[in-house]
């Protein structure tokens, strides 16, 4: 590899024009209404081939050198670049596949550098004919981790952990955040309803049934089926330092990295997961960005039932595992937290208050409903906030009962959550900054909460606490900085 | 009289003020200049005559557009007024009273605030940039603020005297230099095994 010379794969000229072509044609829509026809037309017509023109020169004099050392990504165009990528700063090379590399044979190598500015963008993008990509990968990774790993390898090695269809598809339904769920089906029943009153009074059904079915399906539906063609065929294992990813229907990923880089690692698991009992893993990784700007973190294991999850952590990140012992928040964090709900029901239910009054009214001047589902319409507001407030103080209770704290010799942990929970395991060596906030009530108790910012997947990221006696957070500082002071620390291991 | 360190051991700020706060939590804390109550009172009136602006448009075209809400609005308005009119008359002298910071030769610690008060620990270790900056207001005042980039996010050391401003910042880069150059002389050259950092 030293020292060769490559292009990437002339179907970057087409892939790079369609897009481009594709961005023209919504301006000129909109352009369209201002400027004369003749013209957009024109544009229109030429425009393919001065995209091809373009992009194939910008192809034909772009090269990127594998040196010794680093990639060098040269080019020589109105706008000339010298990009230098050294191997001893990259994060990760990734390789992902999507419908246009189905189409040329061709896949992405996606350079990573362990960088917070750009933390949601791949450093480089470069496109390969597959089995170079392959072999580019390949002898990078010799490189980053010490040891190569050839596609035969990726196919035949076995995942930490087998996830069928089923788990998929599980993982797809209900790793969605409840709330998201929640709000998805307040939409759907929402449309329903519209349907029942247009039944009702035999009136055509209105624009907000359908706007409220199409805020269901974006937020119900589509990350579900996102998420299911993300991890179809999801496979996880780890070799030496380092742990590979491989998932993807239609769009595939292979993902590696090497653990010095994860930053923390989370077990989650929504409340309809727990209820099956299962939860996922999910790491924060610095440098895996995606070029389709992904948001997520990477997921070390999908949604599976908690003994698989836990001896998946042990053997995939036994650097994250170690004996807890955890504190509850103490009694002070159940008065503020009763405050807390306390102060949220009194807001909801002012705000309530006039769109309760405006549908109860609505509904009696409706001349199509009466009896029981009248009843129903006047009451569906004034029930719904009764629920709400009472599930806001039941969630204050599960949040004090629910909440810990610990902090071990290495490692630190957050539990989090009432609905949703997250358990957060923390490297102090990767701690950025501690916050610590009292509020006016908490302060009266006793309590604070603390806030931990790291470098996470997606830039910088801050996970907080529960509430606890101030001296809690102070003792990770403590911990941090003896680390640091002591030399316990290394920072060619954590220099981010 | 030669002007004192702004750092731990050594702590100056505003002649009239303590030097050495023990009572927020530990020696060699230091306070701000009185002048940043004054920037506070000028940003925060820029922000409430922004706000009043606001609430005179509602006044004036709402009437139609909210019909028989139209009065609660209005008094709505009003109490959120009279209680952000509280906070900038209050938060300023609450906001310079508990103001504490202190620089060491190891981390930055920010104590601050009005109503939740945030203790801002930030080891040097970590510190990757440092800025001062300084808009319209605290330019007229001669003061500038102290921001801290780390990794995971930014801490901000606030309405500190220019001259001060300064000395921070070329403390925080002298520590930062010195760290660096401490690891290159005990660093030993990378040979050609892992490509880990």
């Amino acid at each position: 590899m030293a020292g060769e010379k490559f292009r990437c794969h002339p179907s970057i000229i087409v892939e790079n024009s369609f897009n481009a072509f594709f961005s023209i044609v919504i301006l000129l829509i909109f352009l369209g209404a201002w400027t004369d026809n003749t013209a957009v037309l024109g544009v229109l017509a030429l425009s393919p081939v001065a995209l091809l023109l373009f992009y194939y020169r910008q192809w034909k004099r772009t090269t990127i050198q594998f040196n010794e050392t680093d990639v060098v990504i040269k080019r020589d165009t109105l706008f000339q670049m010298k990009k230098t990528l050294p191997y001893t700063k990259m994060a990760s090379v990734n390789m992902n596949r999507d419908i246009a590399n189905r189409v040329f044979g061709t896949a992405k190598v996606l350079i990573n550098i362990n960088s917070g500015a750009s933390a949601t963008t791949p450093e480089a993008v470069l496109t390969f004919k597959q089995d170079v990509a392959e072999r580019l990968r390949s002898e990078m990774s010799q490189r980053l981790y010490d040891h190569a790993i050839s596609q035969d390898e990726e196919e035949t090695i076995e995942s930490l952990a087998t996830f069928t269809p089923l788990d998929v598809i599980i993982h797809g339904i209900f790793s969605v955040p409840t709330y998201q769920t929640i709000l998805g089906s307040m939409f759907l029943a929402y449309s329903v309803f519209e349907l029942y009153l247009s039944m009702v009074t035999e009136a055509e059904l209105g624009a907000g049934a359908m706007i409220s079915l199409l805020m269901f399906v974006g937020l119900q539906i589509m990350p579900s089926v996102s998420l299911i063609f993300r991890y179809y065929h999801y496979k996880v294992y780890r070799r030496g330092d380092t742990v590979y990813l491989q998932h993807g229907l239609i769009r595939t990923y292979r993902t590696s990295f090497s653990v010095s880089r994860v930053n923390a690692v989370r077990v989650k698991s929504t409340l309809a997961a727990r209820l099956l009992g299962r939860s996922c893993i999910e790491a924060e990784v610095v440098g895996l960005a995606s070029e389709d700007d992904e948001s997520s973190s990477p997921v070390l294991c999908l949604l599976k039932d908690d003994a698989t999850q836990q001896r998946v952590l042990r053997e995939l990140v036994p650097e994250f595992v170690y004996e807890r012992d955890p504190h509850k928040q103490p009694e002070g964090a159940k008065r503020v937290l009763q405050i807390r709900a306390g102060l949220a029901s009194l807001v909801l239910a002012a705000v309530m208050c006039i769109p309760s009054l405006y549908v109860s009214r609505e509904a009696a001047a409706l001349s199509g409903i009466s009896g029981i589902p009248d009843a129903v319409v006047q009451s569906v507001l004034p029930v719904g906030t009764a629920l709400v407030i009472l599930a806001i103080f039941y969630a204050a209770h599960v949040t004090y009962r629910v909440v810990e704290f610990d902090a071990g010799e290495d490692l630190f942990t957050f539990v989090n959550g009432a609905v949703d929970r997250e358990t957060v395991v923390m490297n102090y060596d990767k701690v950025q900054m501690v916050w610590i906030a009292e509020g006016p009530v908490a302060r009266i108790f006793g309590v604070a909460r603390g806030s931990v910012y790291m470098l996470s997947s997606i830039g910088s990221s801050r996970i907080m606490s529960g509430y606890f006696p101030e001296s809690y957070f102070n003792r990770i500082n403590e911990i941090v900085m003896d680390r640091i002071t002591s030399g316990r620390y290394d920072y060619r291991l954590n220099s981010i | 009289m030669p002007i004192p360190s702004p750092f731990q051991g050594h702590p100056t700020v505003d002649e009239r003020e303590p030097v050495h706060e023990t009572s927020a939590g530990g020696e060699g804390y230091r306070r701000l200049n009185r002048k940043c109550m004054v920037s506070m009172y000028i940003g925060h009136a820029i922000s409430y005559a922004i706000l009043l602006a606001g609430y005179l448009l509602l006044k004036t075209f709402s009437q139609e557009f909210l019909g028989q809400y139209y009065d609660l609005v209005q008094y709505a308005a009003l109490a959120v007024l009279a209680v952000v009119l509280v906070y900038i008359v209050a938060a300023p002298p609450v906001y310079y009273a508990r103001y504490r910071y202190q620089i060491t030769e190891d981390k930055v610690d920010v104590r601050c605030g009005v109503l939740v008060i945030r203790h801002i620990l930030v080891p040097i270790e970590r510190v990757h940039q440092v800025e001062v900056s300084r808009g319209p207001i605290n330019t007229l005042l001669g003061l500038a603020d102290v921001t801290i980039t780390t990794a995971g996010g930014d801490a901000t050391i606030e309405y500190l005297e220019i001259e001060e401003a300064e000395k921070v910042a070329d403390h925080l880069n002298n520590l930062i230099g010195r760290m660096l150059q401490d690891r290159i002389t005990t660093t030993p050259a990378p040979d050609a095994g892992p490509a880990d950092e």
